[in-house]
């Protein structure tokens, strides 16, 4: 397993005034796979997403990355977890605007010190079709081509586990198929661990299987999903969750 | 009203990111009504004393010396006693008393050590009259009876711990006596700072004019129901038209005490408003900055406002009411500050023994209000282009994912203006290096540092570019992707880290100006001493003349070759062959002068200016009045006396020390003046004999051991003293550039944190992607050094730019050799450096301990 999550609680606040916004969750993220983290506003998916990635702690439970467990690790140890071993796409602003994309791309690198892989990085920029671009600053790029500076960031670095939160969700859809498109072949072809959070089912489809969060609670999971399965799936649950 | 309500609320909201632009009003504010409100209390602390020590109408001899003015000569103004009963018998006359006053004497007690309250404030001895329980009060012991008791003012016995039974000793002209205390007397009002001794009537005479029955001047109290000035009419009316004595209302008299301090109070209070102006300035930079990255990150918000139907004036007006509330807030404070600052530089005057009361703090209704006009208009001055751009920002702003636009592109207008003036400047310096006179150069000098100045700031974004790529190639290549990071966000809004950095610059390009005319003051005056000072020792007196007792003293002093007089004779009257009349300052001395000084000479031989009947002038004064070796020259001596003297010497003017001096030698002054009147040595100058050096230093500080007013120094120690004495001037004003240099630091502080609030997503970001805490701190800590640095590298290239164009044209007045003080100027640079670390430890605290979920949320 690339991550676990064993019986993970996060709650906000104390007494009458408490959130749980997970409560109790297991969950298995399998190595070399493409797992999409699906369910309506406020069901807890980034709440999930940001602690399994070590950016939120959590009230109760373990979380482990590989076979490191990171609940109750301290900021440094945590900073140095994201930067070596975890990569990460934003939905926006996921590039520094003083620096250019290959800079971008090179930067948790650079901060750790590193040298980047040359073949490993030529090979990223080709699979992501950047090479044309890489001395252009964030703002001299479209909305598609900077998200695409964001997965080359987080596939360069060889990371473990990439997380993507709504890494689609303010691009066309001609676009974010290509964003998709790529971050499947990454699974594909380069092997690569991948844990994205999103409401497009298009997106969702993407993945080789979807996990359906409600209320701070897994509900359901579909393995090897299609756009309609997972439309279809969503739809009732909605029904169904409300009655609940 | 609901633009103003939302303005109010903004300014409340973002009260922290107001705070260091609050601060910079206030202490700008603070300095001005600080100096307002001390020199007020200064002046009105005079005042009551003057006006309690003034009688209601004086009269005095019409040569008498005004106030602090020393006594050159043996011979005092004086009244003969018989005055008075004549005076008594005046219309409207009450009373009438006799006044000995000399403030040309030193007190020193048993251990020779001076008893003078504040350097540089008179200690006066006069005579003891009822009169004088006007003003004070004899709080122990009895006043002075007889020619060894003296009564000494408390401040001064409290301050010198003094007491009844106590010697005293008082140098005076006529010669030294030892006195008894036998009484310390009280001020009713306050006595700034001079020390007063009592003698009775009798030992005053005799001890401070040297004979008796005469007085300096005559105290007249009006009868019940004259005015001053009624009587002052029937003393002149008594007197006759043929009288040569001064008559003086208790106003007139304290009219012109008033006039010798108030133009020195004038020059302290305009230099420190002049340092405060700077302040101002310099908080200028810092609240055009706050302002605009209130705006810029206020973008979508004041889009949303346009949107639902805000006119560009009302966007515009909110900012600046922001503005107004923030100098009224800030000046508010600035002025209750300034008070404090008042009371700081009181109670500071008080340990350098000057005596001030607080409790006469005063503080007029003008000073809150120029305090309240200077801190608003300053306020809203600056805000005005941010409320324009403000007002600018389009509806549309509020729809577009606004990050804040970085006008990464300082305008085409910008550079070329920038450079104009920036060269013109430069080409004002060039002129003023190359000019042929002082007045001319001065013009240029002046012009060239105010255009480069502002050329500089015009061109500062730009420059920001330039020299910050530069400073990062050098410095930060070795902290890899934090080091870049750093440079690109200094470079990020290039107006920005320009007008911070224009702010460090002003004050430190004062500091660079001042410390390079400094160096160089001391190193030319350094190198004419070696090159043609001859005497191996220079007496001075503290202030003054040298009395004879201690010009006695030091001829008695042995292993000497020989010892010179040099006295000046003010004011004389020269009559050229050309039959102008000139007056002048002629320089008397013993003919070993021309040893101890050896001025250039353009004809002749020096010493021959000092024979008899001769006369040496300047090559200045020859060609204005087309005199040449040989020419005879009427003079005429204020002192009396008309000499014909003959010109054997014309000296070169290319010298700093006695530059432009008419030279005659003391004996040819004796023949003409009386012994009374010949004015004391102004200093005097001595050589040793060969291999005696030593011996004969100790010598003369052994004769002069029992005057403590007189120093002797050889040439070393006088090379001290002129480095002390510039050191301590460069000081006091670093002092005062300080309080500029604190508000542009303040500046670097806010721009950072100013930053870091705009710039919360990148940092979650970076911190995000694996950025640690230690690594974000020093990025942010990297960007404020190079902000920092960027100010000093600009601020000390033109203050050295400034400082040698001064040195050049200040070349013609003597300052020949330039020094540049690398060590100031590298400490200037380091220690810009270092604040640069200090302005960034709260900004890269907070930055580090930024949440970085918060940071990443997408709001």
């Amino acid at each position: 397993m690339a991550a676990r999550a064993r019986q993970v609680v996060k709650a906000y606040g104390s007494g009458e005034t408490r959130v749980v916004a997970l409560d109790h969750v297991d969950v298995d993220i399998a190595r070399g796979q493409f797992t999409a983290i699906m369910g309506p506003s406020g069901s807890g998916k980034s709440t999930l997403m940001h602690c399994l990635a070590g950016l939120d702690t959590v009230t109760a439970g373990h979380i482990y990355v590989n076979e490191t467990e990171i609940t109750g690790l301290k900021d440094k140890k945590l900073t140095q977890l994201r930067r070596d071993r975890i990569g990460f796409i934003f939905q926006a602003f996921n590039l520094l605007p003083t620096l250019n994309a290959i800079e971008n791309i090179t930067l948790p690198m650079d901060i750790a010190g590193r040298k980047p892989d040359r073949a490993w990085l030529d090979r990223v920029v080709e699979t992501v079709g950047l090479a044309g671009r890489l001395k252009h600053r964030p703002n001299q790029l479209s909305g598609g081509q900077q998200q695409r500076v964001a997965v080359a960031r987080a596939l360069a670095a060889r990371p473990e586990i990439i997380f993507g939160d709504e890494p689609t969700g303010n691009l066309d859809s001609r676009a974010g198929a290509e964003v998709l498109g790529f971050l499947r072949r990454s699974v594909d072809e380069l092997g690569q661990t991948i844990v994205m959070v999103t409401h497009d089912p298009v997106a969702a489809s993407y993945a080789n299987r979807v996990l359906y969060l409600a209320d701070g609670r897994i509900v359901d999971e579909m393995y090897q999903p299609t756009a309609e399965l997972v439309l279809e799936r969503m739809k009732n649950f909605d029904a169904r969750g409300r009655v609940s | 009203m609901t633009v103003f309500k939302t303005s109010l609320r903004n300014f409340f909201a973002h009260k922290g990111r107001m705070a260091l632009s609050a601060v910079a009003v206030l202490l700008s504010v603070a300095f001005v009504c600080g100096t307002l409100v001390f020199t007020d209390t200064m002046n009105s602390t005079f005042d009551k004393i003057f006006s309690a020590t003034a009688p209601d109408v004086s009269v005095s001899p019409k040569d008498a010396a005004s106030g602090d003015d020393v006594q050159r000569s043996r011979k005092v103004p004086t009244i003969p006693a018989s005055k008075i009963a004549e005076l008594e018998k005046v219309k409207g006359v009450k009373s009438a008393v006799g006044d000995t006053v000399s403030t040309s004497i030193t007190a020193v007690d048993s251990k020779n050590k001076k008893i003078g309250l504040a350097e540089g404030a008179p200690s006066v001895a006069t005579n003891w009259d009822s009169a004088e329980l006007s003003s004070v009060e004899i709080t122990s012991g009895h006043e002075p009876r007889g020619p060894t008791e003296i009564m000494v003012d408390a401040d001064t016995a409290d301050k010198k711990n003094l007491e009844l039974g106590d010697k005293v000793r008082i140098i005076a002209v006529p010669g030294d006596a030892t006195f008894t205390i036998t009484g310390i007397a009280t001020f009713q009002v306050t006595n700034p700072g001079s020390s007063i001794f009592y003698l009775d009537d009798e030992t005053a005479q005799r001890r401070l004019l040297g004979a008796t029955g005469k007085y300096t001047s005559i105290a007249l109290t009006a009868a019940p129901g004259v005015s001053n000035d009624e009587l002052k009419q029937s003393v002149l009316a008594s007197l006759g038209p043929d009288h040569d004595l001064k008559v003086k209302t208790k106003a007139e008299t304290k009219e012109e005490n008033k006039d010798e301090l108030g133009s020195f109070l004038d020059v302290m209070k305009y230099a420190m408003l002049g340092f405060a102006g700077i302040a101002v300035l310099v908080g200028i930079f810092l609240i055009v900055n706050t302002f605009s990255m209130l705006v810029a990150q206020r973008t979508r918000e004041i889009g949303l406002m346009r949107a639902i139907g805000s006119s560009r004036r009302q966007i515009n007006r909110s900012v600046l009411f922001e503005a107004l509330l923030l100098g009224v807030v800030g000046s508010i404070l600035g002025v209750a500050g300034g008070i404090g600052l008042a009371i700081g530089l009181m109670k500071l005057m008080g340990t350098m023994g000057m005596n001030l009361d607080t409790s006469e703090l005063t503080v007029k209704t003008a000073t809150p209000v120029v305090g309240l006009v200077i801190g608003v208009l300053t306020t809203v001055v600056a805000a005005y282009i941010p409320a324009r751009r403000a007002g600018k920002i389009s509806p549309m702003a509020a729809l577009r994912d606004a990050g804040t636009p970085a006008d990464s592109r300082a305008g085409r207008v910008r550079a070329v203006l920038g450079l104009l003036l920036t060269g013109a400047g430069a080409a004002g310096l060039a002129m003023a290096a190359n000019a042929d006179k002082a007045a001319d150069g001065s013009m240029f000098l002046g012009l060239g540092v105010l255009l480069t100045l502002i050329g500089f700031i015009v061109i500062g974004p730009l420059l920001a570019g330039v020299v910050v790529r530069v400073l990062s190639a050098v410095l930060l290549r070795m902290f890899g992707s934090v080091g870049r990071m750093a440079e690109r966000n200094a470079l990020r809004n290039p107006r920005r880290t320009g007008a911070t950095g224009a702010a460090l610059m002003i004050g430190l390009a004062l500091v660079a100006c001042l410390s390079v005319v400094g160096s160089s003051m001391v190193a030319s005056a350094s190198d004419e001493l070696d090159k043609s000072v001859g005497a191996d020792f220079i007496i001075e007196p503290d202030n003054g003349v040298i009395k004879p007792q201690v010009e006695q003293a030091v001829k008695r002093a042995k292993h000497l070759e020989h010892v010179s007089d040099y006295k000046l004779l003010e004011n004389a009257t020269i009559t050229t062959p050309d039959g102008k009349r000139v007056k002048d300052d002629l320089d008397a001395a013993s003919a070993s002068y021309a040893k101890d000084l050896r001025s250039p000479v353009i004809e002749g031989t020096l010493v021959d200016a000092f024979g008899k009947n001769a006369i040496g002038v300047p090559e200045g004064f020859a060609k204005d009045h087309k005199v040449a070796l040989g020419d005879v020259l009427s003079v005429d001596f204020k002192e009396g006396g008309t000499a014909k003297l003959t010109v054997r010497v014309i000296t070169s003017e290319d010298t700093a020390f006695n530059k432009g001096a008419i030279y005659l030698g003391v004996d040819t002054a004796k023949d003409y003046i009386k012994p009374d009147q010949m004015p004391q040595n102004l200093m005097m100058f001595a050589a040793a004999k060969e291999g005696q050096d030593r011996e004969a230093y100790k010598s003369l500080k052994a004769e002069l051991t029992t005057y403590p007013d007189v120093t002797v120094r050889d040439q070393a120690d006088y090379k001290k003293l002129l480095e002390d004495q510039i050191g301590q001037m460069l000081n006091l004003v670093y002092g005062l550039l300080g309080l500029a240099i604190i508000v542009a630091i303040l500046g670097v502080v806010n721009t950072l944190a100013l930053s870091v609030v705009e710039r919360t997503r990148e940092i979650g970001l970076m911190r995000a992607i694996g950025l640690s805490r230690r690594q974000m701190r020093r990025m942010i800590r990297l960007e404020s050094v190079v902000i920092a640095l960027f100010g000093a590298l600009l601020g000390l290239g033109l203050g050295m730019a400034w400082g040698v164009t001064a040195q050049k044209l200040l070349a013609l007045e003597g300052l020949k050799t330039l020094e540049i003080p690398w060590p100031t100027i590298g400490a200037v640079f380091v220690g810009a450096a270092v604040v640069g670390l200090l302005a960034a430890l709260v900004p890269a605290f907070r930055a580090g301990r930024m949440n970085v979920l918060n940071a990443i949320a997408t709001d």
